[in-house]
């Protein structure tokens, strides 16, 4: 398996449970309650960049010649399709949170809503490029 | 479709590694693997590159056929 691979799967597995665990403390708390939801959140952040850190370090340090290089044209073609995939996403997501939004739910729902748009998005990206490196492997 | 004869080209050019190979043109041994099945097709100037690595022209290297 190449770094870049490592990376995506990482990146997909680090977000799909922290971020997991974020979006099901958000649906089982009181939409009220927001400094709960702050702090969730806040937690949330700091853990996925100590996780995704110190994982990405500990692949670095098994392939460093591999870290250090730059991407090469598969490579930079795999980024770019999985992109423009995610970015399909993103535009149906954000589409989907405009009409959802005219029913006027609580901020904290809509905010976590565009927030898990995001997050989907990137797990798709995610996905996309290790579907892509695994097929061409 | 295009085919190739670098796998041939490395075990008779003195057992490269893929390695090797990817280290001389800069990309990663995995994309030098996936040109080798045919999963990838190089750009052009990464074409024109394994083929100076061999020393030949890139015809002697890449074949297109229309199957």
């Amino acid at each position: 398996m190449s770094f870049r691979e490592k990376i995506s799967w990482i990146s997909l597995l680090s977000m799909s449970i922290i971020y997991g665990i974020y979006f099901w403390s958000v649906a089982t708390v009181a939409p009220q309650n927001s400094g709960v939801h702050f702090g969730a959140l806040l937690t949330t952040v700091i853990s996925l960049a100590f996780v995704q850190v110190a994982l990405i370090t500990g692949a670095a340090l098994f392939s460093p010649k591999e870290a250090k290089a730059p991407l090469d044209e598969r490579e930079k073609l795999i980024e770019l399709r999985s992109t423009r995939i995610a970015y399909a996403g993103l535009a149906s997501g954000i589409a989907t949170a405009c009409l959802l939004g005219t029913l006027d739910p609580p901020v904290v729902y809509n905010s976590n809503g565009l927030l898990f748009i995001l997050v989907t998005v990137e797990l798709l990206r995610s996905a996309s490029q290790i579907i892509q490196y695994r097929r061409s492997a | 479709m295009i085919t190739n004869q670098i796998r041939k080209l490395r075990f008779e050019g003195g057992e490269m590694t893929q390695q090797e190979l990817a280290d001389r043109i800069g990309v990663t041994r995995q994309t030098i693997n996936a040109i080798e099945l045919g999963k990838y097709f190089p750009s052009l100037e990464a074409a024109f590159k394994i083929a100076a690595v061999f020393n030949l022209s890139i015809e002697a290297v890449f074949h297109f056929s229309e199957n």
